[in-house]
Parts: C-alpha cells; sequence; structure tokens
C-alpha cells in the first residue's frame, strides 16, 4: 500500500503523519489521532455527521482524502470553542433538547458554526434559511425541531414557524422547501 | 438546584448526557475499538441459493489477514439463534397463535436466504484489509428462484425456504368476539380495501458494531455492543455457545439510535466474540452503511384485507381484517408484531365485533426486528384508511365519524373479551379519549387548510386526521440498582440500555425524587450485565414504565433502609427519622446527610462491616398501560410533480405522568418525523432477483430538515395506577398514526375520484396520476 506524507494543523495543533493514500480525512483524525467526535454515519457523503471545517468551510470527512488536505487547517468538533457564539449553540442545544443519541450532533454544531460565523451570512438567519443550510445534515431522533429553535435563538433570528393552528408566513417555510427536498 | 422537598419528577431538566456529546465525547461503539484487530463479514450476494463451495485461500493469504473463518471453523456449524418472544400461552391459547422456528443459521454454509445473509468472517489488521480479503473469498451458489411475495410464499405450492419447515408460514393468529355477520347485516355502508404498508425500518445514524474483548485474568469475553437488549445478547450468546453467563459480559457503549433495529440479536454480535476466544484477539467490527441498508433487520411490510361495517350514523357494527406480514427470511420478533398489529386493530373506539386474522411469512427478503411501533402503525392505518372510506360513503366528514365511535369517560375504562399478549385480559386505562380527540383538532383544525392556502398557490392543500391505541410498558419485568457511593454519591444502573432516550437523565430524576437528594448527585450507567444480571432491554415503550418504576422501588427501599442506618448514627429509634432534602432529620432536629452515613461505612465509622447500601429491585407490572393519541396534519400536494410537504402538523395523547416533559414531547416528535419518512419516502427496494436497490441513502431517503415540519405536542396527563411513579410509554407513540393522518390528508388534498391512498410510502407518480384524472374530468 503506498503511504503518502500528510501535514496539517487540527484543532491548532500541526501534526505530520505517513498514512496509505487512500485514508479518509475522517479516519485519519478518528484513527490517527483519536479525535473520535467525527462519526461516520454513511461513508458516502449524504449524513453529514463527519462534518469537519477545512480552512473554515465545512466537509465531509468522509469523501476527502486526508491528503487532499495536506496544508489545512481542521476544525473538529473538539477544538470548536468553548466561548462564544460555539458555546452558546452548544447551550441552547442541550435547552432545546436538539438532540438524543448525539450521532449526528458533532455534524450539525460543525455545519450550524459556519453559518453562524459565515461573514457573508444575513445578520440574523430565518427558520428558512436555517433549515436550507442544515439541510446537509440528517438527525433521525429529534425531528429537527430542537435545532432549528437552538440555531436560531443563537443566530439572533426569528421564531420558528408555527406548528399547529397558528397562519403561516407567507411562502418558504418547511412546507415549500420539502418539495424540493423529497426529489433527492 | 439543590435537594429540595419539591418533586424531581415531572421537571424537564437539561440532559446529563448533552454535555459530552456536545463537546464530541460521546464513546459511541466505533470510538472505542483502539487496539483491536478488524472483521469484516463476507456476506451472500443472491437472495435464495444452494452454497456450493466457500474458498478461503486467497483471502486468507493476503498480508495482514489473521484468519478466514466459517461456521465450521467457529463451532458454529448448525447453531442459531433462539427466537425473542414467545406470547403467554393464555394469549396463544385464546388467539389460535401458532409461530416456526426458522432456526437461520449464525453462518450459512449450505443455503442462503437473503442478500447480506453472514458466510464468513474475514479478521484482519486493519479494516481496509479486511474488506479488501472479504472480496476474495470465493463462495460458488447454484441460484434457485427466489420467493419476494409474501402471499405468494404463502400459496399451497410455493417452494418451501427454510427445508425443515413445512411451508413458508412464520406465525398464525386469529383474534375476534362478537358475531361478525349478524353485525354486518344491519350495516348501512361497508367498505372494503386492500392496504399496504411498505418495508422500512430504523435506520439509526448509527449502524450496529461489536468489541470482543478477551479476558484471560477472569477466564471471560467482554461484548460491547451497540444494542438496546444486551441482557439478551448476553442470553442468546451463552445459548448458542453453551458459555455459562459469567464467561461473558455485555456492556452498550453511547448508541446512536435504536429504534428497534437494535432490540434484536444479531449473528454478527455471536461470531465476533467467538472469534476473539478462538483466535485470541479483541476484535472490532463496526458495520458500514450498505452493510446495514443490506442486512440491518428492517420493518413494516404487511398487507391489509380490510371490511368495515358502519350503520347510517357512523358507528362501527364490526371489523374484518385479514393480514400478511413478510418477515424476510427470519425475524426473531415474529410472535410480537403480528400479535401487536392483530391487537392494536381494535383502536380506541367502541368496536362491538371483531375478526381478524394474520399470517406471517418468510421470503428472501432481509431479516425483520420490531421497528418504532412494530405491528402498531399497520393496524392503525388499516383502521383509520376504512373508517376515512366508510365517512365519505354517508357522507360525514372524518371528524365526526371518529366523535361517534371513540370511547370517552363513560366508556372508560373499557374491558375488552380478548387477553393482551400476555395473557391479562385488556382493559383501556384512558380518561376520555374524544376529549384527546377534541384537544387536537383545537390546536390545528381542519380551517388551517383555508388560511394556508394562499401561501401555496403550487399546491393542493389537505387535512387528514388519525387515533392510534399503544399498550406500552410489557412485562415481563425490568431491573433496578441504586448504590451508595462512598463520597454520597449514588450509582444507578438497570437493565434497559439508552439509545438516545435520555436514560441518564429520567433514571436519575426518579432515584433522586425518592433518595430526596439532587439528580446531579446521581450517575446512571448504561445497559450492562455486570452490575445487573437479569435484565430485559428497552424496546416497546417500556424503560421508563418498567426499568423507571424499578429505580423507583430500588430508591425508595434504600431510602428506607438508610433511614435505619441513620437512627443508629443519631442514637436514636428509626420511627423517629424522617428523610428530607436535608438528609436524615431525628425528632430532636438532630440531622445526618447521605454523605455523613456514606463515611460512617468506612474502616473505623460507626457502621463499618454492615451490609452496605446497595439495593436491587425488579418491577413486575400487572398488565401494560395504554396511551392513546391524536394526529392531525396538513399537508400540500403540488399539483406538477405529486410530491407532498407536510406542512402543519399536532398531537394531542393521553400520556401518563411524565419523568421529564421535554424528552417526552422529543419521543413524539422523533417519532412522528420516522413516520412522516415512511409515509412518504423511506423503503427498502428490491429487484425481481431479490437484490436490495435501497442500499445507500440517495436510494433510501431519511427525512431532513425541509421534510419535517414544527410539530405541536400537546399531553393530557392522565397517570396510571399500574406503576408506583404513574407513568405510560410514549417511545413508539409519535409512529404509530403519521401514516394514516398523511394518507388521509392526501386524499383530502388531491379531492374527489376513485383514487385514494391505500399503500405508503405514497408514490408521487400515484399522485400526479389522480390529479391528471381529476383535472380530465373537470374539463369534460
Amino acid at each position: 500500500m503506498d503511504h503518502v506524507s500528510v501535514r496539517m494543523t487540527v484543532n491548532g495543533v500541526l501534526v505530520e503523519r505517513q498514512v496509505p493514500a487512500r485514508t479518509s480525512l475522517a479516519d485519519f483524525v478518528r484513527d490517527e489521532l483519536g479525535l473520535t467526535g467525527t462519526h461516520l454515519g454513511c461513508e458516502h457523503g449524504v449524513c453529514g455527521a463527519c462534518a469537519v471545517l477545512v480552512d473554515g468551510s465545512s466537509v465531509r470527512s468522509c469523501l476527502m482524502l486526508a491528503a487532499q488536505a495536506s496544508g489545512a487547517e481542521v476544525t473538529t468538533v473538539e477544538g470548536l470553542p468553548h466561548s462564544g457564539r460555539t458555546a452558546r449553540l452548544r447551550d441552547a442545544m442541550s435547552r432545546h433538547h436538539g438532540l438524543q443519541c448525539g450521532f449526528c450532533t458533532s455534524g450539525f454544531l460543525i455545519t450550524a458554526t459556519e453559518l453562524l460565523t459565515d461573514a457573508d451570512a444575513v445578520e440574523a438567519p430565518d427558520e428558512g434559511t436555517v433549515r436550507e443550510v442544515l439541510s446537509g445534515n440528517v438527525c433521525r431522533c429529534t425531528g429537527y425541531q430542537g435545532i432549528v429553535r437552538a440555531v436560531l435563538e443563537v443566530a439572533g433570528g426569528g421564531a420558528t414557524a408555527p406548528s399547529g393552528g397558528e397562519p403561516a408566513a407567507r411562502g418558504g417555510g418547511p412546507g415549500a422547501a420539502a418539495t424540493a427536498g423529497q426529489q433527492r | 438546584m439543590s435537594g429540595s422537598d419539591t418533586s424531581w419528577l415531572g421537571q424537564s431538566l437539561p440532559r446529563h448526557e448533552d454535555q459530552r456529546l456536545l463537546t464530541g465525547r460521546g464513546r459511541f461503539l466505533a470510538d472505542t475499538a483502539r487496539g483491536c484487530v478488524h472483521a469484516c463479514f463476507v456476506r451472500s450476494t443472491q437472495a435464495h441459493a444452494r452454497v456450493r463451495s466457500v474458498k478461503t485461500g486467497s483471502a486468507a493469504a493476503l498480508p495482514g489477514v489473521l484468519a478466514v473463518l466459517t461456521a465450521e471453523d467457529l463451532g458454529l456449524d448448525g447453531a442459531h439463534l433462539p427466537m425473542l418472544h414467545e406470547p403467554h400461552p393464555g394469549f396463544a391459547e385464546v388467539t389460535r397463535f401458532a409461530m416456526s422456528d426458522p432456526r437461520l443459521p449464525i453462518l450459512a454454509s449450505v443455503r442462503v436466504h437473503y442478500v447480506g445473509q453472514p458466510i464468513a468472517v474475514v479478521v484482519a489488521e486493519s479494516r481496509h484489509v479486511a474488506e479488501d480479503a472479504a472480496e476474495l473469498v470465493e463462495v460458488e451458489y447454484e441460484t434457485l428462484p427466489p420467493v419476494l411475495d409474501p402471499t405468494a410464499a404463502l400459496a399451497p405450492d410455493a417452494p418451501t425456504l427454510h427445508a425443515h419447515l413445512p411451508t413458508n408460514e412464520a406465525a398464525r393468529i386469529e383474534v375476534g368476539f362478537g358475531d361478525v355477520d349478524e353485525a354486518r347485516r344491519a350495516a348501512a355502508v361497508t367498505v372494503s380495501d386492500t392496504l399496504r404498508i411498505g418495508r422500512h425500518g430504523a435506520v439509526p445514524l448509527e449502524c450496529r458494531g461489536v468489541v470482543a474483548r478477551v479476558d484471560d485474568r477472569r477466564d471471560r469475553v467482554e461484548v460491547w455492543t451497540s444494542t438496546q437488549i444486551p441482557h439478551l445478547v448476553q442470553q442468546a450468546l451463552c445459548r448458542v455457545t453453551g458459555w455459562a453467563r459469567d464467561e461473558v459480559r455485555v456492556a452498550v457503549p453511547d448508541v446512536g439510535g435504536g429504534f428497534g433495529t437494535k432490540a434484536n440479536v444479531y449473528a454478527e454480535e455471536v461470531v465476533v466474540p467467538v472469534a476473539a476466544r478462538k483466535l485470541g484477539r479483541d476484535i472490532a467490527w463496526v458495520e458500514d452503511r450498505q452493510e446495514y441498508l443490506m442486512s440491518a433487520a428492517q420493518g413494516r411490510d404487511q398487507v391489509h384485507h380490510a371490511t368495515l361495517a358502519v350503520d347510517a350514523n357512523g358507528r362501527v357494527l364490526s371489523w374484518e381484517d385479514d393480514f400478511v406480514v413478510d418477515v424476510g427470511a427470519s425475524s426473531l420478533w415474529t410472535a410480537g408484531i403480528i400479535a401487536n398489529t392483530a391487537i392494536h386493530l381494535m383502536g380506541p373506539y367502541r368496536v362491538p365485533a371483531m375478526r381478524v386474522t394474520g399470517r406471517a411469512a418468510y421470503t428472501n427478503k432481509t431479516i425483520v426486528a420490531q421497528y418504532r411501533g412494530a405491528g402498531r402503525p399497520e393496524a392503525c392505518f388499516a383502521l383509520e384508511r376504512c373508517l376515512d372510506a366508510a365517512a365519505r360513503r354517508l357522507g360525514m366528514s372524518p371528524e365526526e365519524i371518529r366523535r361517534v365511535n371513540l370511547l370517552t369517560a363513560d366508556d372508560l375504562p373499557y374491558p375488552r373479551p380478548i387477553p393482551y399478549r400476555d395473557g391479562v385480559p385488556i382493559s383501556y386505562d384512558g380518561r376520555d379519549y374524544r376529549a384527546c380527540f377534541d384537544s387536537c383538532l383545537e390546536m390545528l383544525p381542519r380551517t388551517v387548510c383555508d388560511e394556508l392556502r394562499e401561501n401555496y398557490p403550487e399546491h393542493d392543500l389537505g387535512y387528514g386526521v388519525a387515533t392510534y391505541m399503544e399498550a406500552t410498558g410489557r412485562g415481563p419485568y425490568e431491573t433496578g440498582r441504586v448504590r451508595l457511593l462512598p463520597s454520597g454519591r449514588f450509582e444507578v444502573a438497570t437493565g434497559a440500555a439508552s439509545a438516545g432516550q435520555g436514560h441518564e437523565t429520567t433514571f436519575a430524576q426518579v432515584a433522586a425524587d425518592a433518595l430526596r437528594v439532587s439528580p446531579d448527585r446521581i450517575r446512571v450507567g448504561n445497559g450492562d450485565t455486570d452490575p445487573v444480571t437479569y435484565g430485559v432491554g428497552t424496546f416497546a415503550s417500556r424503560s421508563a414504565v418498567l426499568a423507571g418504576s424499578a429505580v423507583h422501588l430500588a430508591a425508595t427501599r434504600l431510602a428506607d433502609r438508610a433511614c435505619g442506618y441513620a437512627a443508629m448514627l443519631l442514637d436514636t429509634d428509626a420511627a423517629g427519622v424522617v428523610l428530607g432534602a436535608g438528609g436524615f432529620r431525628a425528632d430532636d432536629g438532630r440531622v445526618v446527610d447521605w454523605t455523613d452515613l456514606a463515611a460512617a461505612f468506612g474502616p473505623g465509622g460507626r457502621l463499618e462491616g454492615q451490609p452496605s447500601l446497595d439495593e436491587l429491585a425488579q418491577f413486575r407490572p400487572q398488565t401494560v398501560t395504554w396511551t392513546m393519541g391524536v394526529h392531525a396534519v396538513v399537508v400540500g400536494v403540488h399539483r406538477d410533480t405529486g410530491l407532498t410537504s407536510v406542512l402543519r402538523y399536532a398531537v394531542a395523547h393521553e400520556g401518563g405522568a411524565e419523568i421529564n416533559p421535554r424528552i417526552v414531547e422529543g419521543q413524539v416528535i422523533g417519532g412522528v418525523a420516522q413516520g412522516i419518512g415512511g409515509a412518504l419516502l423511506e423503503e427498502f427496494r428490491y429487484s425481481p432477483e431479490g437484490q436490495p436497490t435501497s442500499t445507500t441513502f440517495a436510494d433510501y431517503l431519511l427525512p431532513g430538515m425541509c421534510e419535517v415540519p414544527q410539530i405541536a405536542v400537546k399531553h393530557l396527563y392522565v397517570p396510571t395506577a399500574g406503576n408506583p411513579i404513574g407513568v405510560r410509554g410514549a417511545g413508539e407513540s409519535g409512529a404509530i398514526a403519521a401514516y394514516a393522518a398523511i394518507a388521509a390528508a392526501v386524499d383530502d388534498a388531491v379531492g374527489g375520484g376513485d383514487w385514494r391512498v391505500t399503500s405508503v410510502p405514497i408514490a408521487p407518480e400515484q399522485v400526479r396520476a389522480a390529479i391528471a384524472r381529476r383535472s380530465a374530468a373537470v374539463a369534460s
């Protein structure tokens, strides 16, 4: 098996390893670095559980080779800050019961952190935006309600759409987006 | 919050689990595999075939491969897993229940019965090498025609799939009461329909996995497995291998979702520890997604032929159903699924006469286990679809026909002339099901459709409602253990493993309530056969009811005994000692607390040598307790694509006392999300050759952020006297009525014509065709 040399900064620490060329970034952080907070839910780029930040952008670490990330700055869930918006997001996720089994949670935190820290993003995203941005992450336990509420709270956005009989805002909302989603 | 005199039950405390899960410090199965060699299974590529030979030579020769093992190599030739459930003999007799044991081999060597069935296992230095080697194992097959339709499988001339069985019938059941034929004669309207619930399943985000570590010091093997039922895994493993219980510890790490697929015992859970002991190596098997979607237990897959007779006012006169369950190549839970289906067909209504026959069939599809609801969603779909059909024929609204038939406070408790699966006569122990119905309609009335219409110009909007019953908290028992630690804190263990349900939080609340301490002084371990020798597990909406009650009993007994010890420390009479939030108080006002008590057991302490404060309790419920609920939904059907979007959703349910209301609500909402998936998206499909074609997440569609709307939940507090903490189960309830409610809403949206939803997942092409026919009819 051909080995390659990879050198990258992971959670602020410079690491250098010789790994088989086929090693994915996910296997690299999990098996080589012992950072097991990055979870593998499908290994074909759909579920989003393995999301990490590479140079500030979220990527699916199951679809990227470790060699491709050579030279990059990688942040896994373990390296997300313990203050500021990410800390508030963790707190809000817990209060809104945005997690049950917690397997998908790391991926959601990574993707939501990207949304919350994106300088180009709208100041206070509405529910439709939050849902669209996070639609690449799958949660099988919660029905997403608590996750959406938590992200909206931290983003300083509006309240969530009604669930029962309250009238909806015009257009957008979960229903409109659902049509697109179902066509996957 | 410190200990106070308010109850810890009923409080939505934040979950103890969250801190580690939100910082990437959860420990799921794959995270515990360090230092292990890796297993990869060689699986059948044929749905039905004789195995002529298995050649392992080239695989074994690959550098890094430690062993390639077949059933014979492992001493498992002919070994099979035991069935996991048999109904009570009293129930079996009344329902003429019969079942067969498919005895599916743990590793196939003679014949294969589904694609994905394990044939051999490769153990190698790395997962990569193990996979490479598995591809080098040559299995020579003699292809046999696959049987993929359950009704065809039950035909007299069908080829039998399991050589030792005379037919493909996995089980049969008959449930009935009243004179159906006589009742039907008085009917104003009789509706008959064939209703299908497709094959889909739990699909937790974490796949399965097993780590077996050989402990030579203690002459035992430690099996870490991503399961909901560690004790049943231990039992099955011991039964198959002949190992004594104390040679096997089964323990559960953090589990990334279960929903029933992990309330099963799997061949892999036997093979990995047997191989580990044989090779003397610690072995990890971590399933990948494609493997899961081919070979882990699936669910549902039922066909119902139903007939409902009602009088001119819509009152149910008789209800008949003949159903078939496709359990694939094997199910260790056939009895539970077929019995659940039959019993839950009664719904929360006055049904004076019923005749139900059910059969389960073997086919060449993947094995089946209980999936959230386990027969209840299927039963609900059959009954609710027929109620909608009858209402339509009578010109009544779906709401009206339900209000006419729903049980009210005058009817409840409502005994039924048949026993539950535990042999105890059924009696619905609710308060007022019609009131619950009205409460749901208040949250989400039909008029919301009209209010929303202008927001969705490309959609036809429809409204649907459905009700369900759920027997929860099935016995026979569960174990709880509460132990005072030297620090004055406590450790709790139960047989109910958590797969995300928040047991660390809820069981701590239950114990804290009895011990009069803050829950943060209590740690709850996950399922483990070491601290708790006998247990059953987490499934069938039973953990809060059974394990919760067992923890309550153990903690209460511990507190009682502790009062005696406190009296010794206070040099007073136990009768004069009262346990409160501040500790144990003598009638003269002197106090010792749990920390004092714990310290007194130490060397030289006043309680040195006394039996420790460590209580084990079993809770055995007399029978199940019933949860009833109502779902209402507004959907939008896109006119061009036929795709259905769920726009509004509301659930009202008659639950019991709640340990942690937010966790209960989360269970209900999560269940609805899975129901939406089953109604609109999810299906395990098979080619005519029996090849599974839903083996990626591009083919097996899970509901995402944009498919699940906010869901409103109203909890009607109706505690039960059936257990000491008054709780009813709610784990499955969210999933049950979603299928029927969404189907009704799609009907309502598409409106008129002969077409109705009779099959889920709802096929957009069928909806589109119905819309086209409607447009054509309007035009002509």
